[in-house]
């Protein structure tokens, strides 16, 4: 009757519990890449219109009219339609026309004269001596900074020395006064205000030292020093100068000394040190031969007493030599220098590239043109003032300055065909090459009894003012005639006329 | 895909050849073109001193037209010609542009 019997499971679904599968989102995929192909465009040509990167120009607005392609300003061609006509006619008058030649208008009254209106002096050393071996002017135009040593010392002078500053725009100026005097161990040869900040002097002295002082500082005024260490110069530093530094907006100070050593120097205010930064050593056997060097023993040294920098060309630099050499040399140069290493830090290249005539004694000055980017002019103990292109080793032009020593010379600011040449006999010579005569348009005694003058500088602000340091000590400040500071008509192309003729 | 179109037409052309003749002429050291906002559109200097003359002259011809008009109301400005002692500087209004030139006549 009743038997064992399996029957089937029976399963109940669940109604509130789902299956997690469905819920499943695709995260991503893996596909192989799209082609694509341009089949159409609509673009007929394009160009770049600016580019973020350009590091020079400080505009407002990118100016988008370089380059060949330019967004069409509506109108423009019609304008340009209605005034070529009569802008064509004008520009074609005016090229014949005669009838503002000779028209001057005078908006100031002209000056005349020229007068020495400032003779500053340090009392305590002209007693001693001493006398104004560099002058520099502030690059505002107010500060003049002079310094004292001695130039026709022969010996190893441990003389104390100083340098001095007067701010000629102060009320209560007293020429026997200075401003500032700061006291340096050693005969200052050279010196040099920063190109924009007005407080900092650089300095060379007599020992192979290079100083920037701070005049902002009340205690001690220096700032960063090179102290006697293996890089410095062992012979005198005859020039320094603030040139531009590898990164934007940093000066560095060069410095040149006899010892045939230029070197650059980067200042660490921190430390109060200048460290090394770069170097060039000149060599005798280095410099590129012209048929004219004479032979003649001694050290290999090339002893550099002037230097120029290139206002024109940021790399170029002029060195002027103890035995006569003029070189043109450059900052980028990349040749070793021949000369054994004394322990300096970095390594010494030769900077020479070429070789002008050589002059018959020691280069005092040399000065590159602010108007012409080849001319320079340089002086010696000859004499003569020769004014050379640097395209060529031949002077263009040979200009008697004086029968004994000149000591400076620089060009004007303001007048491209004028220059001013400091002498042995205390005089300083302006010549205007515009003139016919080679006799100078203007000479200015400094009424140093004969005594030379050394030194001179024209204020970069104020064109009219001309610095001049003596022998005697004294620094005479000359206000220049409105003959010698404005500009005449086509200076610049009677200029370029006169860097163009080649020397026979 | 759609950026700025430069189209190349037979009226650029015609600018440039209008502008490059003008340069062209004896003596002219610079030729610049702006606009009613005082924004130069052509010049054959370089950025900054463009930028300076524009403005500059932009300023200097507005105030040349409201001269002559309050002088005469019926009269306006047709050109405007400044003598320096290095160069000439020409400057032929408009409503909508400004032509500028710079001719050093002694050349």
């Amino acid at each position: 009757m009743f038997t064992d019997e399996t029957l089937d499971a029976l399963g109940v679904e669940s109604l509130w519990r789902k299956s997690q599968q469905f819920a499943q989102e695709s995260r991503g995929c893996q596909t192989w890449p799209v082609h694509t192909a341009e089949a159409e465009i609509q673009l007929l040509l394009n160009a770049d219109n600016g580019t973020q990167t350009d590091p020079q120009d400080h505009l407002l607005y990118q100016l988008p009219f370089k380059g060949e392609f330019r967004p069409e300003s509506p109108g423009l061609r019609d304008f340009l339609h209605r005034v070529e006509d009569i802008v064509v006619k004008e520009l074609a008058n005016n090229a014949k026309s005669h009838a503002f030649d000779g028209f001057d208008v005078n908006w100031e009254d002209p000056n005349e004269t020229v007068s020495c209106i400032h003779c500053l002096q340090h009392p305590s050393a002209q007693e001693k001596g001493l006398q104004v071996t560099s002058i520099s002017w502030s690059c505002t135009g107010s500060v003049i900074a002079c310094a004292f040593g001695r130039v026709d010392d022969g010996d190893w002078s441990t003389e104390k020395s100083c340098v001095c500053t007067w701010n000629l725009d102060r009320r209560g100026l007293n020429p026997k006064r200075p401003d500032t005097v700061i006291d340096v161990a050693r005969p200052v040869m050279s010196l040099s205000f920063h190109p924009s900040q007005p407080s900092l002097i650089a300095g060379g002295l007599y020992s192979g030292e290079v100083v920037v002082w701070d005049t902002n500082r009340t205690q001690d005024l220096i700032l960063a020093q090179t102290g006697m260490s293996t890089d410095t110069h062992r012979e005198p530093v005859y020039q320094v100068a603030w040139v531009p530094g590898p990164r934007r907006g940093e000066m560095v100070v060069l410095s040149a000394g006899s010892g045939g050593r230029v070197l650059l120097w980067t200042v660490d205010s921190d430390e109060g040190r200048l460290v090394l930064s770069a170097g060039f050593a000149l060599v005798r056997q280095q410099v590129p031969h012209n048929s004219a060097l004479s032979k003649n023993r001694g050290s290999s040294n090339v002893g550099v007493t002037s230097l120029a920098l290139s206002p024109w060309d940021l790399d170029t630099f002029l060195v002027g030599s103890e035995s006569g050499l003029v070189l043109k040399c450059s900052f980028s140069a990349q040749t070793l220098a021949a000369a054994p290493p004394d322990g300096e830090s970095v390594t010494l290249r030769a900077p020479a590239q070429f070789s002008f005539s050589p002059r018959g004694g020691p280069v005092h000055s040399l000065h590159c043109s602010p108007f012409h980017r080849n001319l320079f002019v340089s002086v010696g103990t000859d004499g003569l003032a020769h004014l050379h292109s640097l395209l060529q080793p031949d002077p263009l032009l040979s200009l008697r300055v004086s029968d004994s020593y000149v000591f400076g010379v620089r060009w004007s600011p303001t007048r491209p065909l004028l220059f001013a040449a400091a002498t042995g006999q205390g005089l300083v010579q302006i010549f205007d090459l515009g003139r016919k005569s080679l006799r100078p348009a203007a000479t200015l005694d400094q009424l140093t009894g004969g005594q030379p003058v050394y030194c001179l500088e024209f204020n970069p602000r104020r064109k009219d003012l001309l610095a001049v340091g003596n022998a005697d000590g004294s620094v005479n400040i000359w206000h220049l005639s409105t003959e010698l500071t404005e500009q005449g008509p086509r200076e610049t192309a009677k200029l370029e006329q006169l860097a163009n003729e080649v020397a026979e | 895909r759609f950026s700025a179109v430069f189209i190349f037409s037979p009226k650029q052309a015609e600018v440039e050849e209008t502008l490059k003749r003008i340069q062209t002429h004896k003596g002219v050291i610079g030729t610049i073109v702006v606009n009613a906002e005082g924004i130069p559109i052509r010049t054959t200097l370089d950025n900054s001193t463009t930028v300076q003359y524009a403005g500059l002259l932009h300023q200097l011809t507005m105030k040349a037209r409201s001269t002559v008009r309050d002088l005469d109301p019926q009269n306006d400005l047709t050109f405007l010609r400044i003598r320096s002692k290095k160069h000439e500087i020409m400057v032929a209004p408009d409503k909508e542009y400004l032509l500028i030139v710079i001719q050093n006549p002694s050349e």
